[in-house]
C-alpha cells in the first residue's frame, strides 16, 4: 500500500512522455532549488528551536520532577498538526501578523508540536542516566542549569542526535501547518510545491521528482528507523 | 519559586495559542485593530452543533471505525509472527511497516491519488479508508509486536505442555494477556485517522469531508470562528488519550504519536 505508489513516484521521476530522462530533476533545479534550500533552513531552524526548549525544561524536571510541567510539555503530543495550524495563525495574527507568515513563524510553529515528541524522548534519555552522577555533581555545588549542561546533555548525547534527526525529518515532510500558515508568494516548503504541481498543475513527474528530493533530505530517519530494526 | 516561574514559562507557551483558540471560538464580532474581541458569544457553538458540521463528524467516525477493524485484524496475527517467529524475509516486512514512518508520505500519497483516480477510488470512502491505513497499519503492527513481545515466551509453553494445541494457547493465554496492549493499539489506530489531514485532502477531495479537511477549508476561507471550533472539538479525543495514558500506557506508545 505505501511501497508499491513510493516505487511509482520514483519511477515516474525519471520519465518524461514515456521516455527515460533526467529532465524533471531540471525542472527541479531550475524552480525550486530556493524551497529546497529554505525547506532545510525552516526545518533546521524549528529543531533547534525545538531543542533550545525542550533541553533546559527536561534537564529542570529531571533534576527536580514536578508533574504539571512534564504534563504541559506532553500536551502538543496530542494536537493534530492541522489544529497547531489554524492555532498559531490565530495566536500570532493579531498580534504579530508578519511573524505569522515569515519563515520564522513556520518554524516556531513546526517547534511548538515537535515539543512534546522531544520532550518525551528527552526525559526517557535524562531519567537513565544514574542519579549518582547527578549526586556527584551536586557535591560541588552544582544547580539544575549546570548538572543538565555538564552531565546530562553530554551522558545524554546520542539519545540526542537520534532524536534531532527524527525531528527534522518531521519537519521537512510536514504539510498541513505550512499550508495553514503560508502566504501566497516568496518561498514555500517542499511538501507545499508537491501538493501544487500536482494538484494544480497537474504535472505528476515533476511533482514526483520534488518527492524524490524529500525522500533523500529524510534519509537520516529512515536509516535511525532502519537500525532499530536490525537491533 | 522556581517551579512557578517554570509553570508559567511552559504554560505560557504551550497553553497560549490554544487559548486563544477557545477566545475565537467565542468571539462572534473581532476586527482588526482591537486586541479583544467587540462581542463575544455562543453563537457560533450553538450553529456548528446544529449544522454542517455533524457530517464531516459522522463520515469521520465511520472512516476511523472501518481502519480501526481492518488494521487490528491484520496487526493481531502479523504481529503475533513478528514478534515470535524468526523467518526469512522478517527483517524486509518490519521495513516495509517502517517506511511511512520514516518518508515524507505527501508525495507517496499524491501517488496513490493517481493510481485511485484510474481505479475510481479518489474522491471515495473506501480509498480515504484505504489511505488511512497505510499509516494505521504502522501503528498497528508495530505496537502489536511490542506487546507480544513483552509475553514471556514460557507462558505459552507451559500452556502447550499441558496439551492445548497452538490456536488453543494463542486464544486463552496469549490474547488475553496482550488485551490492554490491543486496546492501546486500537486506541491509536483510531486518534489517528480521526486526525489525518494530508492523505485525506489528497484521496478524499472533493467529495469525503473528515473534520480536520472541514477545519482546514473553513480556516482557509476565514471563517476563523468556525475552524476554532472544529479545532477545540479535534482536540477533545486526543486530551481524553493523554489522560488514559499517563495512568495506563509504557511511554513507547506515545512515541508514535508524534507522527500525527
Amino acid at each position: 500500500m505505501f511501497v508499491w505508489p513510493l516505487t511509482v513516484s520514483v519511477v515516474a521521476s525519471f520519465t518524461r512522455d514515456g521516455a527515460w530522462t533526467l529532465a524533471n530533476y531540471g525542472t527541479v533545479w531550475r524552480l525550486y532549488a530556493r524551497d529546497v534550500g529554505y525547506t532545510v533552513g525552516v526545518a533546521a531552524a524549528g529543531t533547534a528551536l525545538t531543542f533550545a526548549a525542550a533541553i533546559p525544561a527536561c534537564g529542570w524536571l529531571r533534576v527536580r520532577a514536578f508533574g504539571p510541567v512534564e504534563f504541559l510539555l506532553k500536551v502538543p503530543l496530542f494536537v493534530p498538526f492541522v489544529v497547531v495550524g489554524h492555532a498559531l495563525r490565530v495566536f500570532l495574527s493579531p498580534f504579530a501578523p508578519a511573524f505569522a507568515s515569515s519563515w520564522a513563524g513556520l518554524a516556531a510553529a513546526l517547534a511548538w508540536k515537535h515539543l512534546g515528541l522531544a520532550a518525551l524522548l528527552l526525559l526517557g534519555a535524562f531519567r537513565a542516566v544514574d542519579e549518582g552522577y547527578l549526586e556527584s555533581a551536586r557535591q560541588f555545588g552544582a544547580g539544575p542549569g549546570r548538572l543538565t549542561r555538564d552531565v546530562l546533555v553530554p551522558m545524554a548525547a546520542p539519545t540526542l542526535a537520534v532524536s534531532a534527526i527524527l525531528i527534522f525529518s518531521s519537519m521537512l515532510a510536514s504539510f498541513s501547518i505550512p499550508l495553514m500558515m503560508s502566504r501566497g508568494g516568496g518561498a514555500q516548503m517542499l511538501m507545499i510545491d508537491v501538493y501544487y504541481r500536482f494538484g494544480q498543475h497537474g504535472d505528476f513527474e515533476t511533482a514526483a521528482a520534488l518527492g524524490v528530493v524529500a525522500y533523500l533530505l529524510a534519509m537520516g530517519a529512515a536509516l535511525v528507523y532502519g537500525r532499530r530494526i536490525v537491533r | 519559586m522556581a517551579r512557578a516561574a517554570a509553570l508559567a514559562g511552559v504554560g505560557f507557551l504551550v497553553v497560549g495559542p490554544l487559548a486563544s483558540l477557545a477566545v475565537w471560538s467565542l468571539a462572534e464580532r473581532w476586527t482588526y485593530p482591537s486586541p479583544w474581541p467587540q462581542r463575544v458569544g455562543l453563537r457560533y457553538w450553538s450553529r456548528m452543533l446544529g449544522s454542517d458540521f455533524l457530517e464531516p463528524l459522522r463520515v469521520g467516525l465511520v472512516i476511523a471505525v472501518i481502519v480501526t477493524v481492518l488494521a487490528l485484524a491484520f496487526a493481531l496475527p502479523l504481529g503475533y509472527v513478528l514478534a515470535r517467529l524468526r523467518f526469512p524475509g522478517r527483517t524486509a516486512i518490519l521495513l516495509a511497516f517502517l517506511l511511512p514512518q520514516a518518508f515524507p508520505q505527501l508525495p507517496v500519497f499524491a501517488s496513490a491519488t493517481r493510481e485511485f483516480y484510474r481505479w475510481g477510488l479518489a474522491g471515495t470512502v473506501p480509498g480515504v479508508v484505504l489511505v488511512h491505513l497505510v499509516g494505521g497499519l504502522v501503528f498497528a503492527v508495530w505496537t502489536m509486536t511490542a506487546v507480544f513481545r513483552s509475553i514471556a515466551p514460557e507462558l505459552e509453553e507451559a500452556a502447550q505442555n499441558l496439551g492445548a494445541s497452538t490456536t488453543r494457547t494463542f486464544l486463552t493465554v496469549s490474547l488475553p494477556l496482550a488485551l490492554p496492549g490491543l486496546v492501546a493499539s486500537a486506541v491509536l489506530v483510531f486518534l489517528y485517522s480521526l486526525d489525518e489531514f494530508t492523505g485525506t485532502l489528497l484521496v478524499g477531495s472533493p467529495f469525503v469531508t473528515t473534520l480536520p479537511v472541514y477545519m482546514y477549508t473553513a480556516s482557509v476561507g476565514y471563517e476563523l470562528q468556525i475552524a476554532s471550533v472544529t479545532a477545540i472539538a479535534l482536540m477533545v479525543p486526543g486530551a481524553v488519550l493523554l489522560l488514559l495514558l499517563e495512568r495506563f500506557l509504557k511511554a513507547e506508545y506515545l512515541v508514535f504519536f508524534g507522527q500525527v
